[in-house]
């Protein structure tokens, strides 16, 4: 019947997982007035964004008595995964990603 | 690339800013536990608290000694604020009575720590409504300074003149929510 879709037609026009395409990356941090923007590839990682907008927030995870570390944030997610790249994270059909840079604190986690 | 902190000359602070602050952390700590509220606001050279967030409940530890903000309601607050081009301006906090109003170690570190970025305590137990007898703190130089009366009066405006809008609200680590919600 012509108006049945031929199951095979119909994979053919799901498009393939997006790979290594360009990804713009926004991170944004509370108490900045500007957020971090840069493109990369779709094989960088979470750990690669997270470093890199922490230095350009001027932050670094560290400790006084307690432990101060910094963790992306992706639609309300904490990313854990650093070595997660973003094709993986995104999935297909994603040009950008909005991220928030969060500070964690464990109190007494370091040695007084 | 941009700068992501642009320096602050002055700061104006609505009078009706300052007024619900004390209010909220007055009825929130009840002077048995700290409470505190988030400044927000544009950060530019004259940077003007336009909206203030009271961290309340669920991801905030208040006890007699400290008030702590979890890093999930911190996150809540980002998301919200962004979008509407608001920046952190300064954490106030509240002290009992007997503890002088000042910033302690532990304030020191477990603060925001970027520069420009201001660490208000009230003390008295949160009775203290002169302002100008509170602890007014800059983050420079990889730490926390107190600011001089003079350079309060300097770069403190509080504006009594007009209504302008200031946006209240309350957060916990679900989200932020409408005055009254939490």
């Amino acid at each position: 019947m012509e108006s049945q879709a031929n199951p095979q037609e119909t994979k053919q026009v799901v498009p393939p997982p997006a790979k290594n395409e360009d990804v713009e990356v926004t991170v944004e941090y509370l108490p900045a007035a500007k957020p971090f923007h840069r493109v990369y590839g779709g094989t960088s990682t979470v750990g690669t964004v997270r470093t890199d907008a922490m230095s350009f927030f001027g932050v670094s995870d560290h400790r006084d008595r307690d432990t101060h570390q910094f963790f992306l944030e992706f639609n309300g997610q904490r990313l854990t995964n650093m070595a997660q790249v973003l094709d993986q994270l995104l999935g297909p059909h994603r040009k950008g990603a909005h991220f928030n840079l969060v500070e964690q604190i464990t109190p007494g986690a370091a040695i007084a | 690339m941009s700068q992501p902190y642009p320096p602050i000359q002055s700061w104006v602070v609505p009078h009706a800013a300052m007024s619900a602050t004390l209010t909220a952390v007055v009825q929130e700590g009840q002077g048995v536990r700290e409470s505190g509220a988030l400044w927000l606001g544009r950060r530019a050279d004259i940077s003007r608290v336009s909206a203030i967030v009271f961290p309340r409940g669920k991801g905030v530890e208040a006890t007699a000694g400290r008030w702590k903000v979890s890093s999930e309601v911190f996150g809540a607050v980002t998301r919200w604020a962004k979008p509407r081009e608001l920046s952190l301006l300064g954490v106030v906090h509240t002290h009992l009575h007997g503890i002088p109003p000042r910033l302690s170690r532990a304030d020191r570190e477990y603060s925001v720590q970027v520069p420009g970025i201001l660490a208000i305590v009230i003390g008295e137990g949160d009775e203290d409504r002169d302002h100008l007898k509170w602890g007014w703190y800059v983050y420079e130089h990889r730490d926390y300074r107190r600011l001089l009366d003079e350079e309060l009066a300097q770069k403190f405006e509080i504006n009594s003149k007009k209504e302008e809008d200031l946006c209240l609200r309350v957060a916990n680590s679900d989200g932020v929510f409408e005055l009254g919600r939490l």
